[in-house]
């Protein structure tokens, strides 16, 4: 039965090609609008971390107090040089790493190539292992390397491949502005999306990193943060050391807290830690903090750009009005067919026999709508460069998951929005043919 | 006009077809109108002159490689201005620390006294010399330039205590409501700094913030850090030219330093299109799915209007052979249509308002001005009258004769 | 066969109530040919309606091949509709968008046939009413007296125990409404039960009997002797 409703389904759209045609259109645009953008926003707003991101926390404390502080009174989003080291000394969490983002020069042991800028962070050991880091030779610094200022570095596969020719590269010598690392690992690809360790810095969505640096090193030989920093009033002494005594935020700080019971210990030791930075006179007021794990700190970050909901809601409502437009359009189709329904019920259908035949035929519209929504889905995804910012247009892609959701998506909407005229057609009384005559 | 009343009994009859055209119309209009208001904001937003003499000017990032002391970068630079400044076709060129829309910044709060809790007003703060005005071609409306004496180095960690600054129109009149913004003191940190000039214009390196578009102060400071950006003018037409024979001029010059490939050498007009890019594909976007959401409401009604014609092909027909006339018949399907379409945009003006409500209190968008709603509903009732037309006509031609055949 | 006792529809409205049937009792034999006339809006139609269970009745009892059908639900009585019944309808009610073939072919596609034995019924039955040839063509292509054919060709090819034909030959001339009779009384000298509904006092005459419908009642004036029924009746049995 099903391959002769699915005959009568096709010969039927035939029939009345224009009707069938707008109505494969409507669907086509409404599915592909609802997909190109549902591929950006999965983009964007995909868990980063999946599987640990409920384990990684990042804490922010009120160093600035209620006068100096932001005007809505939110939390600074980066921490002191000065908080930072108190916490990585304290050790509380199983896992921690400061991180700030810096862009050396690097030069090339060919005199005559030019310069390139290398973009990395400085960090510490923990943050291969925090993050789940894959290495593809070697691996993170000795944490070691962290207490002598040593001067390990990790880089990635791309930049193993431009300056070591993708061989394995573990203990060779490479040049920063001017300085001599030792490569300790290379990273197989890894660059999360967002990059929830560096969001305040709005790099949520930029290509991979080229190398990771040992944090106290970075320190050691003034390296400035490429990110941004926050100084909010108040005078701030002179140089580096004045620098790094100020209250100017610009560190990130994560750490892995495995269990509900962990969560509950850090937190009340950075209340804590607050409290004797208000004893010890530094601040004026009471402890305020914050811990907040991936997810929370994309949101607090707003990392997932407002034109992604917005393009997603909008096409969202397109889908709805498309699907509008197909009830009212099936209606008229199989309305139109009413004569032939009451025969078909004269001739002993039964009213299930009526429902599978039309939304069988259906869901061919669907499939069809489906089709040519792929084909619009994938202009839609080459088109979203225009759109969106080219770092996060980059991540959309016709992928085999977003192809088969496509066409579920446009078989099932056209099924449910063909409930409706289906009902109506059921409905017709076998006798209506005698008795309109 | 005359049947209104028998159109009413009509679509009684028809309710789902009438609900579904009507739930259409209000669907497409309230995105519609939603969708209007974001293409003129965008296109407001994008459309804002930055002050700047913008077909010449090109921003060339320069970063240096190797070590040096914070000492030796000042006469490092001094060296390549002057280079960049022989360039033919070049009219004047400095250094700063950021652009008008490149997104990237120095900002501080402003005040009027030294140990003031609130600063009164926040400002983007441009690093500047005595050539910053000729080159970005700022128009100055009162006081004075900066003096070639007045420009000092900067160490990058040290506080900003600038002796003298030149601050915008709109900047001067939020801190001096009365007018007289020259020689009043201002304070950054904790020093003095006397406002010496007011420039007409200069928009902030963040498009759309909050405490205000074009609220920038220039300071006589040159940053002492490893990277730094020179700003060049050219002359009319010269801007590719210098384009391709600056960052020449600057490696041939020295080597020990890095421009980089991407982004490394823009005009002004990349800056913008850059900065504005996802405004502009947003305002596309919107563009693209009124059109194709019109195009498809309007298909629906011809679809469904069709079909009600060709149902009442027979009725059509007695009313003929009762003597109505063609225009009767025409009128008939228009008048329906046009009550259907009422039905529906003020269903849709409540949605229209409701999405908007609603994205205000997501999204921080701003309210729905009346006219964008008041120019969708002209839009719709104009698109469902187009619509209905071809139907309708082919009802009007329906034989008298119609009326005698069964089925 | 067919037997209606007590049976009544009203139709109601807002407003009125109206007795289609009231008080109806008629009783068809198996082999039987009877025509049911009557005047316009007496109530025919609804009776051939009800007959073959389009449409449900208000009160009464109608058991149909020994069956009560008023308790059974839609599934049950399109099931019997589908194996019982055969139509024959004024408008023809051929599927325009179907050919012969499949416009026969719609009934048993509802059974459940399998593919062999329904192109043999559809031949068989297309072979009978001499449009073996057309097979392919679609309603539009054919006259009305075709069109007549290929619908009685359709009631058919299910070989259902009942016919019910509704002014089969309203819509013809006169040669061809005679060929569609004969068709008629040849299907049923094979042993089918018909009833047929007209208004023709010519074609109701060459039935074995006549109902006659007034107002909603039978009111019977055949003086037909009984026996031509049961006679009918023997001799579908012995056959």
């Amino acid at each position: 039965m099903f391959a002769y409703y699915l005959q009568l389904g096709l010969r039927s759209l035939c029939r009345n090609p224009v009707l069938t045609g707008l109505m494969i259109i409507a669907i086509g645009f409404g599915v592909a609008a609802s997909m190109a953008t549902y591929a950006v926003f999965q983009a964007v707003s995909g868990n980063p971390i999946p599987g640990k991101s409920s384990q990684l926390f990042t804490p922010q404390i009120d160093n600035w107090g209620p006068n100096q502080g932001r005007s809505d009174g939110s939390l600074p989003d980066a921490l002191t040089y000065t908080d930072v080291k108190a916490l990585m000394s304290a050790n509380v969490a199983t896992r921690q790493a400061a991180t700030y983002p810096v862009s050396l020069s690097l030069i090339p042991s060919d005199p005559r190539a030019n310069a390139m800028v290398a973009n990395g962070y400085a960090t510490y050991a923990d943050f291969f292992g925090m993050f789940n880091v894959p290495f593809l030779y070697g691996s993170a610094w000795p944490s070691s390397d962290d207490a002598r200022h040593g001067n390990g570095v990790v880089i990635s596969r791309k930049l193993n491949q431009r300056l070591f020719g993708g061989t394995d590269s573990v203990g060779k010598v490479l040049n920063l502005d001017g300085n001599d690392y030792r490569v300790a690992g290379v990273i197989d690809h890894w660059n999360p999306r967002p990059r929830f360790f560096d969001a305040a810095n709005g790099s949520g969505f930029a290509g991979e990193p080229d190398f990771y640096m040992p944090f106290t090193r970075a320190i050691d030989l003034q390296i400035e943060t490429s990110g941004n920093n926050n100084c909010s009033g108040g005078p701030v002494a002179s140089g580096w050391s004045g620098w790094l005594q100020s209250e100017c935020v610009w560190l990130a700080y994560w750490v892995e807290l495995p269990d509900a019971a962990a969560v509950q210990r850090y937190r009340s030791f950075l209340t804590g830690y607050a409290a004797n930075q208000q004893r010890a006179g530094r601040f004026g007021w009471a402890p305020r903090v914050a811990l907040s794990d991936v997810q929370q700190w994309l949101d607090i970050q707003r990392v997932v750009p407002p034109e992604t909901r917005v393009s997603l809601l909008v096409s969202l409502g397109f889908l709805v009005v498309c699907l509008v437009n197909t009830i009212g359009l099936l209606l008229a189709k199989f309305m139109r067919r009413a004569p032939e329904i009451g025969v078909r019920r004269a001739l002993g259908a039964s009213r299930s026999e009526i429902y599978r035949q039309f939304l069988l035929e259906a869901a061919a519209v669907g499939l069809a709508g489906g089709a040519l929504g792929l084909l619009l889905t994938w202009f839609g995804v080459l088109g979203v460069g225009l759109v969106f910012e080219r770092d996060i247009a980059r991540l959309a892609h016709l992928s085999p998951a977003l192809v088969a959701l496509t066409i579920l998506v446009a078989v099932i909407a056209t099924v449910v929005a063909a409930l409706y005229p289906t009902w109506r057609a059921a409905c017709v009384q076998p006798a209506w043919q005698l008795k309109s005559n | 006009m005359m049947q209104i009343k028998p159109i009413f009994a009509a679509l009684r009859r028809h309710k789902a077809g009438t609900v579904l055209i009507s739930l259409q119309i209000a669907l497409t209009l309230a995105i519609v109108c939603n969708a209007l208001f974001i293409i003129q904001q965008r296109v407001t937003q994008l459309s804002q002159p930055s002050g700047l003499d913008e077909a010449n000017v090109l921003r060339i990032q320069n970063q240096w490689v190797g070590k040096h002391s914070e000492a030796e970068y000042g006469p490092m630079v001094a060296t390549d201005l002057a280079l960049l400044r022989q360039i033919p076709g070049v009219v004047d060129a400095y250094s700063t620390n950021s652009l008008p829309l490149s997104q990237g910044g120095w900002s501080m709060g402003l005040s009027l006294k030294p140990e003031q809790r609130k600063s009164t007003a926040q400002t983007a703060i441009y690093f500047a010399d005595d050539h910053a005005l000729a080159t970005l071609g700022l128009k100055l409306v009162a006081g004075r330039n900066f003096r070639a004496d007045e420009i000092r180095p900067m160490p990058s960690k040290d506080t900003l205590r600038p002796s003298v600054v030149i601050v915008t129109r709109e900047l001067a009149d939020k801190l001096f409501p009365d007018g007289h913004a020259v020689g009043k003191p201002v304070y950054i940190v904790d020093r003095p700094s006397i406002i010496v000039g007011v420039v007409q214009r200069l928009q902030t390196p963040w498009p759309g913030v909050r405490w205000g578009n074009t609220s920038s102060t220039l300071i006589p400071l040159q940053l002492l850090t490893n990277g730094t950006n020179y700003v060049v003018r050219t002359r009319p037409g010269q801007l590719e030219t210098v384009r391709r024979a600056a960052p020449a001029a600057l490696l041939a010059a020295n080597r020990m330093r890095v421009i980089p490939d991407d982004g490394g050498v823009m005009s002004f007009a990349q800056i913008r299109a850059d900065t504005f890019a996802s405004d502009r594909g947003m305002a596309i976007l919107m563009a693209v799915i009124c059109v194709v959401l019109l195009a498809i409401t309007a298909a629906g009604i011809v679809g469904l209007t069709s079909f009600w014609v060709g149902q009442r092909r027979k009725q059509i027909g007695v009313r003929r052979a009762l003597g109505a006339r063609r225009s009767d018949i025409l009128n008939y399907f228009l008048t329906e249509n046009l009550l259907i379409g009422i039905g529906g945009v003020v269903l849709g003006v409540v949605m229209a308002y409701g999405l908007n409500l609603w994205m205000v209190t997501r999204f921080e968008m701003a309210h729905l001005a009346a006219q964008y709603v008041l120019a969708g509903v002209a839009v719709l009732l104009l698109l469902g009258q187009g619509a209905v037309l071809a139907p309708a006509l082919r009802a009007s031609k329906v034989p008298p004769v119609e009326a005698t055949r069964s089925i | 066969m067919l037997k209606m006792t007590h049976l009544s529809k009203v139709y109601r409205t807002e407003v009125v109530e109206t007795y289609a049937l009231r008080d109806f009792n008629i009783d068809v034999k198996e082999g039987e040919f009877v025509a049911v006339t009557g005047p316009s809006g007496s109530g025919k139609t609804t009776f051939l309606t009800i007959a073959g269970l389009l449409e449900t009745f208000s009160g009464g009892e109608y058991h149909l091949d020994g069956v009560e059908v008023s308790n059974l639900n839609d599934n049950a009585r399109s099931k019997i509709r589908n194996e019982k019944i055969g139509f024959i309808f004024q408008a023809f009610n051929l599927i325009p968008d179907l050919n012969v073939f499949d416009n026969i072919e719609v009934p048993l596609r509802y059974r459940g046939m399998k593919s062999a034995e329904r192109k043999q019924r559809i031949m068989e039955s297309l072979e009978r009413v001499g449009l073996a040839s057309r097979a392919k063509h679609y309603p539009a292509e054919l006259s009305g007296g075709q069109q007549q054919r290929v619908a009685i060709a359709r009631a058919l090819a299910g070989s259902p125990r009942l016919l019910l034909a509704d002014e089969p030959t309203g819509n013809l001339d006169t040669q061809m409404a005679r060929g569609v009779l004969e068709l008629l009384e040849e299907i049923h000298r094979d042993g089918a039960t018909i009833v047929m509904v007209t208004h023709d006092p010519d074609l109701a005459a060459r039935a074995q009997r006549n109902v006659h419908i007034i107002d909603g009642q039978v009111v019977d004036l055949s003086e037909e002797p009984r026996f031509h029924a049961h006679a009918a009746e023997t001799s579908h049995g012995h056959s």
